[in-house]
C-alpha cells in the first residue's frame, strides 16, 4: 500500500502555557518555544509503518511518504519521520503564517493527485490550532471516504478495504472503508494491538506509542529524498477561506477557592450557581 | 514533579554557537554526519529519555537488584530491560563506535551530550548502556584482530554487556596490588585467571546474554607493581567457534553490594576461576594492561563528572519548578502581615541558590563537552600538531572533570535540596534520591585525591607543563577578548588575576617538589585542584559570556535575550562568587600548610 502522511510540525505541546499574543494581537508568537511533530500526526507515521511492514519478519511492504507544509526548516520534522522508518519526504514550501486548514486541504489535494496514494493517514487535529478540520476538507475535496478518530485499523480484501473503529462521544463506530481514502487517527492508534495489517503475525505485539528514531534511522534518513516544492508550482489556490483579524487571551482566572460542608452542598453550587447541569 | 532533565537550549548553545562543533564534520571520520543528524540524534536521544529512563529513575531506586546465588543468575529491575531494549533498537550502545563495528561513528562530543541527558533521566541505568561502548573501544584499540571480531561490533550494538575489573578487596586506590593471577593454558592460546575482583558496576545482569569482563591480572613471575599487570578479556560464558554463547565461564557472582545509592546498578563481587576453569584471553602485550586500561579509566573519569552533574541539572530544574510554585513569606521590605505570601523564587536567597546550581550544571557541561570536544580533535584531526595539543589539554583536564565535576554537583544538589526546605529531605520527592545517588562519584573510578595528585604530579608537569601553557594560552584568548567588551571587563580582570596566581602557585609548589618535599607537593594536591578548577570552569563560563553578549548585539528573540542576559549573569554570579576563594586556597599552599601531614594519629 502506498500511504501519504501529511505532517505539520508545532510549537512544543509541552510548553504550550508559554505560547503568547504578538503585541499587535495579528499572530500567536511561539518564539524561544522548541518545534516537535504534531503529536497526532506522529501517531498516524506510525500507525502507517504498522500497516506497511511485516514486523516478525522486518520486511516492508509499501511506500510511505511523509509531507509537510511550511518553512524550509520544516524539513527536520520530516526527516525525523523518515528517521522511524517513512520512505521519503515532500516539503511545500510556504510562509508559517499563510497556513490555514483550506490552503493546507488544497495543497494537500494537489499532492494526493501528483502522488495518487491508496491511503491518506493523518493526525486527527493539529494541537496548535486544534481545528481538527483539514482531513474532512481533504476527503471532500478529493471524493474519497473518510473515517476520523481512528483507534485501530485492520486491513481487508487484500488491503482493498479497511476495517477501522472510531472513537466517538457514545462509544465505538465500526466502519468498513474502502481505499483510496482519507482516515485521520487518534491516540489509541498507537496501542499494542491497534494495528492489525495481515502480514505481521497478530500475536506480535507492539510498544505503546510511536516508535523511537534509532540512530542507525537517523543516519539512513540522511540519505532519503526530501522533495521541494512551493506551493504555488502545486497549482492550488493559496487564497485562505478565514482570516484572523485579532487574537486575545481569555481574561485570567480569579483562582479563588472556597470549601463547602458537604458532597450535597457542592452538588447544589454546581447546579445553581455554577450552572454546571 | 519537573519533568526538565536537561536545558536543550544550552546544550545547544555549548555545541553550536561556544564550540562549533560542525567544525568536525570536516574531518573525514565524521564527513557522514551533519548539524542535522546531530539536532534530530539529541531530540531522540532527549524523548527517549523523558519517556522511557526517567520513568524508571525512583521505580529502579526502589526495586534495588537480586541475586538467585544457587544458580548465579542475578536479575535487575524490570524497568531495566524495558531501557535496555530501546537502547538496543535506538543503537544508543553505539553511538561514538566506528561504523565498520556496529557503531554510528558520532563525534565524542554529541555523544558527552546524549550522555549528559541520559544520565540526567537515569544515570544508574546509562551505566549500563555506557559499559558496552566502554569495553568495547579497549578492545578495538588494543586487541588482537581475532579478538576484535568476537568482541567488538556485539558490545557495540549490546547485544553483550560490558564492565571494567580493576579493584580488588585488598587493591582499590592502590592498583600495585592486584593480585589475580593469569596462568597460560597448557592446551591452547588462553590463561586461566583466579582471583576476586569487587565494586564491579554493571558486574552481573540478566539484560544480555554474555558479559565481557576486561580484567587486570598478573602473569607468573610478572615484575612486582603497576609494572606487571596485564589485562585478559573474560567473557562470563565461553564463545563457540560461530560467534554464539557457549559454556559457563566460572565466573561466580558472589554477591552485590548494599549501596547508599545507584541501587538500579548492579555493583558485583566477582570471583573468577573458583573451579579453575576460569579462560581469559590476553588483550594486547603482556604487562602493559594498565596503560591500556588507562583508555578506560580516562573515557569512565569525564562519564563520572558527567553523571554527577547530569543528575545535578535534573535536581536543579526540580528546584526551580518548586521555588515557583512554593508560596511563603514576603519581601524582606513588606512590612504588612496580611499581604499574600510570595514565591519563594522571590527571594534573593532562594535566587543565589538557583543560582549556584545553575552555574555549576553550565558550566561543567561547558567543560565536559569542551573535554569531548578536545578528544574528537585528538582522534580525528589530520594535524599532528593538533592532535597532540589535544591530548595534552585531554589529560589535563580528565582530572578536573572528575573530582571537580563530582564534588561541586554534589554540592549543587545540597543546594536544590535547601530550596525544598523539609520536603527536600523526604523521600517522598526523589531529590533525596539525587544526593544518595551522587556521592559515589567523588569515590569511585579514581577518588578525587586520586584525580589531584593525578593533576598537580602527572598532568601539570607533562611535557615540561605543554598542556598547562596551552591551556592557559586559550583561556587568555577569552579574558583578552572579555576585556574589550565593557560589560565583561570586570570578569575579564578577575579570570586574568585568577591565572596568574594559579601560574604563581603552580611554580611555588615546583620549587618544594624540586627540594625534594614530594609529600608536601602531593599533600598540596587537594588544594590545588580546588583551585585549579574553578579557574577552568570560570574561564568556559567567561567564554560563554562573550559568546552570549555578540549574540545579543547581534539582535534575538524574545526568549534569546532571555537565555543570554542569564548566561552573561549566570558568569557574573560564578567568577564573583567562586574566584576569590581560589586566591584563598592559593595562599594556603604558599603557606605550605601541612598540618595533616606532621599530625599524630594518636592526636586524634
Amino acid at each position: 500500500m502506498k500511504i501519504l502522511v501529511p505532517l505539520k510540525r508545532v510549537c512544543d505541546p509541552d510548553n504550550a502555557n508559554k505560547v503568547k499574543v504578538s503585541g499587535d494581537g495579528k499572530a500567536v508568537t511561539s518564539e524561544g518555544l522548541e518545534w516537535k511533530p504534531n503529536p497526532f500526526d506522529e501517531y498516524a507515521v506510525e500507525a502507517a509503518l504498522r500497516l506497511n511492514e511485516n514486523a516478525a519478519k522486518n520486511e516492508k511492504l509499501g511506500e510511505i511518504v511523509v509531507c509537510s507544509i511550511g518553512v524550509a526548516d520544516v524539513a527536520q520534522t520530516i526527516r525525523q519521520a523518515l528517521a522511524m522508518g517513512a520512505d521519503r519526504g515532500i516539503l511545500v514550501t510556504a510562509d508559517d503564517g499563510a497556513l490555514e486548514s483550506t490552503v493546507v486541504a488544497r495543497a494537500l489535494k494537489a499532492l494526493v493527485e501528483k502522488e495518487k496514494p491508496d491511503l491518506v493517514l493523518m493526525g486527527k487535529q493539529t494541537v496548535d490550532g486544534d481545528s481538527n478540520a483539514v482531513g474532512q476538507m481533504l476527503a471532500e475535496m478529493l471524493g474519497w471516504p473518510m473515517a476520523t478518530f481512528v483507534a485501530s485499523i485492520s486491513t481487508s480484501d487484500g488491503g482493498k478495504s479497511l476495517n477501522v473503529k472510531r472513537e466517538v462521544d457514545m462509544g465505538v463506530v465500526t466502519l468498513k472503508v474502502t481505499t483510496p481514502a482519507v482516515v485521520t487517527v487518534d491516540l489509541r492508534i498507537v496501542s499494542p494491538e491497534a494495528v492489525k495489517n495481515g502480514a505481521t503475525p497478530d500475536s506480535h505485539k507492539y510498544n505503546e506509542g510511536p516508535r523511537y528514531a534509532s540512530l542507525k534511522g537517523i543516519m539512513q534518513a540522511k540519505k532519503k529524498k526530501i522533495d521541494q516544492l512551493e506551493l504555488p508550482a502545486l497549482g492550488s489556490d493559496a487564497t485562505p477561506a478565514t482570516t484572523y483579524p485579532r487574537f486575545e487571551l481569555p481574561p485570567a482566572r480569579s483562582g479563588s477557592c472556597t470549601f463547602v460542608e458537604s458532597v450535597d452542598a457542592l452538588v447544589d453550587k454546581l447546579k445553581n450557581q455554577a450552572k454546571a447541569f | 514533579m519537573s519533568d526538565t532533565l536537561v536545558n536543550m537550549r544550552d546544550v545547544r548553545f555549548v555545541l553550536y554557537e561556544m564550540l562549533d562543533v560542525e567544525q568536525l564534520t570536516k574531518y573525514e571520520y565524521f564527513a557522514d554526519h551533519s548539524r542535522e543528524t546531530f539536532d534530530i540524534a539529541l531530540d531522540a536521544a532527549y524523548k527517549l529519555a523523558k519517556e522511557v529512563f526517567w520513568p524508571a529513575y525512583v521505580p529502579m531506586d526502589k526495586q534495588g537488584v537480586s541475586l538467585d546465588t544457587a544458580n548465579n543468575k542475578a536479575t535487575v529491575a524490570k524497568e531495566m530491560h524495558e531501557i535496555w531494549a530501546a537502547a538496543r533498537e535506538g543503537n544508543w550502545q553505539g553511538i561514538s563506535g566506528p561504523a565498520e563495528y556496529g557503531g554510528q561513528q558520532f563525534p565524542g562530543t554529541i555523544s558527552a551530550a546524549v550522555h549528559f541527558i541520559q544520565n540526567a533521566a537515569n544515570t544508574a541505568a546509562h551505566m549500563y548502556i555506557g559499559s558496552c561502548a566502554g569495553a568495547a573501544r579497549l578492545i578495538y584499540s588494543f586487541a588482537s584482530e581475532e579478538l576484535k571480531q568476537i568482541y567488538v561490533e556485539k558490545l557495540f550494538t549490546g547485544q553483550w554487556g560490558g564492565t571494567m575489573c580493576l579493584t580488588e578487596p585488598q587493591a582499590g586506590s592502590s592498583l600495585s596490588d592486584v593480585k589475580t593471577t593469569a596462568v597460560p593454558a597448557k592446551d591452547g592460546d588462553y590463561y586461566l585467571i583466579t582471583g576476586t575482583k569487587c565494586f564491579i558496576s554493571n558486574g552481573d545482569h540478566d539484560l544480555a546474554e554474555n558479559i565481557i569482563h576486561p580484567v587486570l591480572a598478573r602473569l607468573p613471575g610478572a615484575p612486582p607493581g603497576v609494572k606487571g599487570i596485564s589485562l585478559f578479556v573474560v567473557p562470563k560464558y565461553r564463545v563457540n567457534d560461530d560467534g554464539s554463547v557457549g559454556e559457563f565461564n566460572d565466573v561466580i557472582t558472589a554477591g552485590f553490594e548494599h549501596k547508599l545509592g545507584l541501587k538500579g546498578n548492579f555493583t558485583a563481587t566477582l570471583s573468577f576461576g573458583d573451579e579453575g576453569k576460569c579462560r581469559g584471553w590476553l588483550l594486547g602485550e603482556a604487562n602493559k594492561g594498565l596503560t591500556y586500561m588507562f583508555q578506560l579509566m580516562n573515557e569512565a573519569r569525564i562519564a563520572t563528572g558527567s553523571q554527577a552533574t547530569s543528575v545535578a541539572s535534573n535536581a536543579f530544574f526540580h528546584a526551580l519548578e518548586y521555588s515557583k510554585e512554593r508560596f511563603q513569606g514576603r519581601r524582606i521590605t513588606e512590612k504588612d502581615p496580611t499581604t499574600p505570601p510570595i514565591a519563594i523564587i522571590k527571594h534573593a536567597d532562594i535566587r543565589r541558590m538557583l543560582l549556584i546550581q545553575k552555574a555549576t550544571v553550565e558550566g561543567v557541561f561547558a567543560l565536559l563537552a569542551y573535554a569531548a570536544f578536545v578528544a574528537d580533535k585528538e582522534h580525528a584531526s589530520p594535524s599532528a600538531e593538533e592532535r597532540e595539543n589535544a591530548n595534552l589539554v585531554l589529560e589535563l583536564l580528565t582530572p578536573v572533570c572528575k573530582a571537580y565535576g563530582s564534588e561541586a554537583a554534589y554540592d549543587a544538589i545540597i543546594q536544590a535540596i535547601q530550596c525544598y526546605g523539609g520536603y527536600g529531605f523526604s523521600e517522598d520527592f526523589p531529590l533525596a534520591q539525587m544526593l544518595r545517588d551522587c556521592k559515589v562519584f567523588p569515590i569511585y573510578e579514581g577518588t578525587n585525591y586520586m584525580q589531584a595528585m593525578d593533576l598537580l604530579g602527572r598532568k601539570v608537569p607533562m611535557k615540561g607543563g605543554k598542556g598547562f601553557q596551552a591551556l592557559v594560552a586559550a583561556a587568555t584568548k577569552t579574558v583578552k577578548e572579555a576585556a574589550s567588551i565593557e560589560q565583561l571587563k570586570p570578569l575579564a580582570e578577575k579570570i586574568g588575576a585568577a591565572l596568574k596566581i594559579v601560574g604563581e602557585t603552580t611554580m611555588h609548589l615546583a620549587g618544594i617538589a624540586g627540594k625534594g618535599d614530594i609529600e608536601l607537593y602531593m599533600y598540596s594536591s587537594a588544594t590545588y585542584i580546588k583551585m585549579f578548577s574553578p579557574m577552568v570552569v570560570g574561564w568556559l563560563l567567561l567564554w560563554q559570556a562573550v559568546v552570549a553578549k555578540k549574540a545579543l548585539e547581534k539582535g534575538a528573540g524574545e526568549a534569546d535575550v532571555k537565555y543570554y542576559k542569564g548566561k552573561i549573569e549566570t558568569a557574573r554570579f560564578y567568577i564573583n562568587h567562586e574566584i576569590p576563594h581560589l586566591e584563598a586556597n592559593a595562599q594556603i599552599m604558599k603557606s605550605n600548610e601541612r598540618t595533616a601531614i606532621d599530625f599524630d594519629e594518636e592526636w586524634f
